[in-house]
């Protein structure tokens, strides 16, 4: 019996990853869409492409903002996880869970609350200007994209390196303390040396978001002309009229080739992460590192992050769903309405996209973390070479930004004509998403089974339980509060997943975020921001639940 | 019939040879400790009867049905050998109630409810856990979690118990009082079972014989008296008991007898190894069988008391002569100065 399913387990998840990815790569050496009668094999689309004088400024561009955020991301985050985890900065328990808020919100719906907060004539802006009257920034710019994307992805970095820090023995941070060293020189010559392993991986980590960035970069730069990778290979899609698949899948090839050597780097980095680690193991109450007069500016800099991050762009969006109208002298008192609400009656299409959104979101949230724990029950305790091919398997979709991982599902759906008709369901996007959030899935179920100690499953074996009833009987409910903890999670993601939806929306397979995108391009702002507000409510009541549950939201 | 048998038990970990070639018996009704400092191999001997580790080599019977052999490839899984195994951190499954832990042998094994309620109801009982039936693993003490897990283990009558260090998560106290009724206990059931321990007294004290593993191999295999009183092997000498050790030159050979000398010293003693003359010995004589003396008596030294600890119910006495130095337990309080020590032939031994 275990034979059967772990071979199932990845001989499924090899299919769903060479699948789509085997597609991009075939349909890039034909002369035309693979459906069409006419198609032959061809270099001319990597010609086409790599000649292109749009591709390479976008190249360009893309390795910019990649640079650029992760030299704000990366000291920023790991600056506040310094001051979470080892100082006494006050309100920390309440700090805490915000800090992680920004990877919980879709970057689509951040970016067009910029757009309202502090664009050419956002409220901030506008407010700015009656003050001073002139707007010191420019939100539609390559450094406007750099900073909000930079702000954006302090989570990611803060994630890793306050876990790292975590795991430090305090007692060399103390040592430094009894030498004379108050707590920015420990930050800077003790704590974060020592964590380094983690500061490079996150580095490499948001080094490579930058590469699948979308939403950011087609809200904010296309205003002003500024094309990354993602939003070209989106551009491309009508470019010449017919589906220029060939053009789009050397796109895709060639973002690949820059996020697949960053995914087996940021491996590699993992591996050896744990030589600098001073582990404390005594799990002693140690007394956070008092940083007396300088915990005010400290605790500002949080906030002051947390406020343009998460409570501008926010506010922007609320603001701008309940006003008719906006712009120099006008009285928002005046204007305010629920119209934009009521208007999302009359759009079919909306009204099914809202609910699509939730029922992938919930039912398919809980499918997926089902598939992840077959996967990762599978793997548990398996000591085999499958196991880390298996490894390496899951960490393919990381390099996979969700628009392409959505392109070529809507191929497979094309091309494998039995399966067809499922393209038009929900179907299709659930198993587009699952492969997208892969790895994120199955970090969670795997820390939760880590939990489980062996003897546990051992001891249900020698009293006389097969492995499936080992499975039943003890591994599962052991780890049950976190499946519904990874079940929530999966929730929010797919909740605010957008760019994946995109090649695949259709009458049928409407949800909150690709509708978003499509009605970007149309300009029916009052339609974006009613909708914009659904999926934050939506994510914050779910965040609301998540929280009082316990769930950590670190994993 | 022996309960279980196994023959050239071998087992090679990443580079380490953890096992090479062990084999014993356990018979109907035997307690048998292995005992072993850490990485002799002995846990992995346990599990590998249990099934949980898979040996490169041998074969392993229990009752006389083989359940192992590496010859023909053939293995009966963990969960189909019938065994009981406590585990050392004794893996009670959190989310299952003391009464649901024990239990759940019998349920796999599709015994029905009354009987389950019944027989569930006698182990609790019988090992003082009655009244915690609906307690949870975090509600127990570690004392009653350990009678939780030999319960669990031995509720569906296995023909051998395996006992993996049971008692070394137990404080220093809890662990006297749980080794005489561990021992009364198994007696009493009559399993046969197989006890893995590195504490020699626990050993001693709880098994009927002894097999003592030293990097995979077996030193010595005996009653806990012959374990101790005649040790075959400088290792089995040394590992146990309290010792004094000392090397010095075979001085003359007499039958098993032999005269080891140092500077300033003589001691006659029992040969163990062969030695001949002039070769270099090492002499292994158990702390309290170096006594202090009125006067020279057949085999005394005159030695210096170096000090004297006070170690509570006794007192360890230094002394020193030349280049042999000996440690020796008293009843009182002694000042520095010179006594006769006298050690007999029999108690010494040269390896």
């Amino acid at each position: 019996m275990n034979r059967t399913f772990r071979s199932f387990a990845v001989v499924t998840v090899a299919l769903v990853v060479f699948g789509p990815l085997g597609l991009i790569i075939y349909q890039s050496f034909l002369s035309e869409a693979f459906f069409s009668p006419t198609a032959s094999p061809s270099l001319g689309a990597y010609q086409y492409v790599l000649a292109d004088s749009g591709f390479h400024s976008a190249f360009g561009t893309s390795l910019l903002v990649s640079f650029g955020m992760t030299v704000i991301a990366v000291p920023l985050g790991s600056l506040l996880a310094f001051l979470l985890v080892r100082t006494d900065l006050p309100w920390k328990k309440f700090l805490e869970p915000w800090l992680l808020v920004p990877i919980f919100l879709s970057p689509v719906v951040l970016a067009f609350g910029y757009v309202v907060a502090v664009g050419p004539v956002g409220f901030f802006s506008l407010w700015t200007k009656s003050l001073l009257g002139t707007i010191p920034w420019r939100l539609y710019s390559l450094y406007g994209l750099i900073v909000i994307a930079g702000l954006t992805h302090v989570p990611h970095s803060f994630l890793y390196v306050s876990s790292a820090l975590r795991s430090l023995d305090p007692s060399v941070e103390e040592a430094a303390r009894v030498a004379g060293a108050g707590p920015w020189r420990i930050a800077a010559t003790v704590s974060l040396p020592l964590v380094l392993p983690s500061i490079l991986f996150s580095s490499a980590l948001i080094f490579l978001l930058g590469f699948e960035l979308f939403g950011l970069p087609l809200v904010l730069g296309d205003p002003a002309g500024l094309l990354v990778l993602t939003t070209y290979l989106y551009k491309l899609t009508n470019l010449l009229g017919v589906p220029s698949y060939h053009l789009m899948a050397v796109v895709a090839l060639s973002i690949v080739a820059l996020t697949f050597p960053l995914v087996y780097a940021q491996r590699r980095m993992l591996r050896t992460a744990g030589r600098f680690a001073v582990i404390g193991g005594k799990g002693q109450a140690f007394r956070p590192l008092p940083l007396g007069a300088l915990r005010w500016p400290a605790v500002g800099i949080v906030l002051l992050w947390l406020f343009v991050t998460v409570l501008l762009p926010l506010i922007g969006v609320a603001l701008r769903s309940v006003v008719s109208q906006w712009g120099e002298r006008i009285n928002l008192a005046e204007v305010l309405t629920l119209d934009h609400f009521r208007e999302l009656q009359n759009h079919p299409n909306l009204i099914r996209g809202i609910i699509n959104t939730l029922l992938l979101g919930g039912i398919g949230g809980a499918l997926s973390v089902g598939f992840y724990a077959i996967i990762g029950l599978a793997a548990h305790r398996w000591q085999s070479r499958w196991v880390s091919f298996l490894d390496y398997l899951v960490m393919l979709p990381r390099a996979l930004p969700g628009l392409i991982v959505g392109l070529a599902f809507l191929w497979v759906f094309l091309f494998f004509k039995p399966i067809a008709p499922l393209r038009t369901t929900l179907f299709s996007l659930w198993i587009a998403y699952t492969v997208v959030w892969l790895a994120y899935g199955l970090r969670l179920i795997s820390a939760s089974l880590l939990q489980v100690k062996p003897e546990l499953e051992e001891a249900a074996r020698v009293i006389g339980a097969g492995q499936g009833k080992v499975y039943r009987d003890v591994t599962l409910p052991l780890i049950r509060f976190g499946l519904i903890g990874s079940w929530l999670l999966m929730f929010m993601m797919f909740v605010r997943e957008y760019s994946t939806g995109v090649y695949l929306l259709g009458p049928g397979t409407e949800v909150i975020g690709s509708l978003i995108v499509s009605l970007w391009g149309t300009g029916a702002l009052d339609l974006i921001s009613a909708l914009s507000v659904i999926e934050v409510a939506s994510v914050g009541l779910i965040l609301f639940i998540a929280l009082r549950l316990g769930v950590r939201l670190d994993a | 019939m022996p309960d279980l048998i196994a023959q050239d038990i071998q087992k090679q970990l990443g580079t380490a040879q953890v096992l090479c070639g062990v084999s014993f018996e356990l018979q109907a009704g035997e307690v048998l400790a292995l005992l072993g400092p850490s990485g002799s191999g002995k846990t992995t001997l346990l599990r590998s009867v249990a099934g949980l580790e898979r040996p490169d080599k041998g074969k392993i019977e229990i009752r006389g049905k083989v359940v192992f052999d590496a010859a023909t490839g053939f293995e009966v899984p963990a969960e189909q050998r019938g065994l009981g195994l406590v585990f050392q951190s004794y893996a009670i499954w959190p989310h299952r109630s003391v009464f649901e832990n024990v239990a759940y042998g019998l349920r796999l094994r599709h015994v029905a409810n009354a009987e389950v309620h019944q027989k569930v109801g006698d182990v609790l009982k019988r090992l003082g856990l009655d009244h915690l039936a609906e307690r949870y693993a975090h509600q127990l003490s570690g004392g009653q979690q350990q009678r939780v897990a030999l319960a669990r283990a031995r509720v569906y009558n296995p023909p051998v118990l395996l006992l993996d260090e049971p008692l070394s998560n137990l404080d220093a106290k809890l662990r006297e009082d749980a080794r005489a009724w561990l021992r009364e206990l198994i007696k009493q059931i009559g399993n046969s079972a197989l006890y893995v321990t590195h504490d020699q007294t626990e050993a001693l004290a709880i098994a009927d014989r002894v097999l003592l593993l030293d990097k995979g191999q077996i030193q010595q295999e005996g009653p806990p008296e012959q374990i101790y009183g005649e040790p075959t092997s400088r290792f089995s000498a040394e590992f146990i008991g309290s010792n004094n050790c000392f090397e010095g030159k075979i001085a003359e050979v007499s039958g098993r007898r032999a005269r080891l000398a140092g500077d300033g010293w003589t001691l006659w003693g029992t040969l163990k190894a062969e030695k001949s003359r002039d070769a270099i010995g090492t002499g292994v004589v158990r702390v309290e069988s170096v006594r202090l003396a009125d006067g020279a008596g057949d085999h005394g030294l005159k030695m210096r008391l170096k000090s004297a600890l006070y170690l509570g119910e006794r007192w360890e006495y230094v002394l020193e002569l030349g280049d042999l130095r000996l440690r020796t337990w008293g009843e009182t309080s002694r000042p520095a100065g010179e006594y006769w020590v006298s050690i007999p032939p029999d108690a010494l031994w040269i390896f």
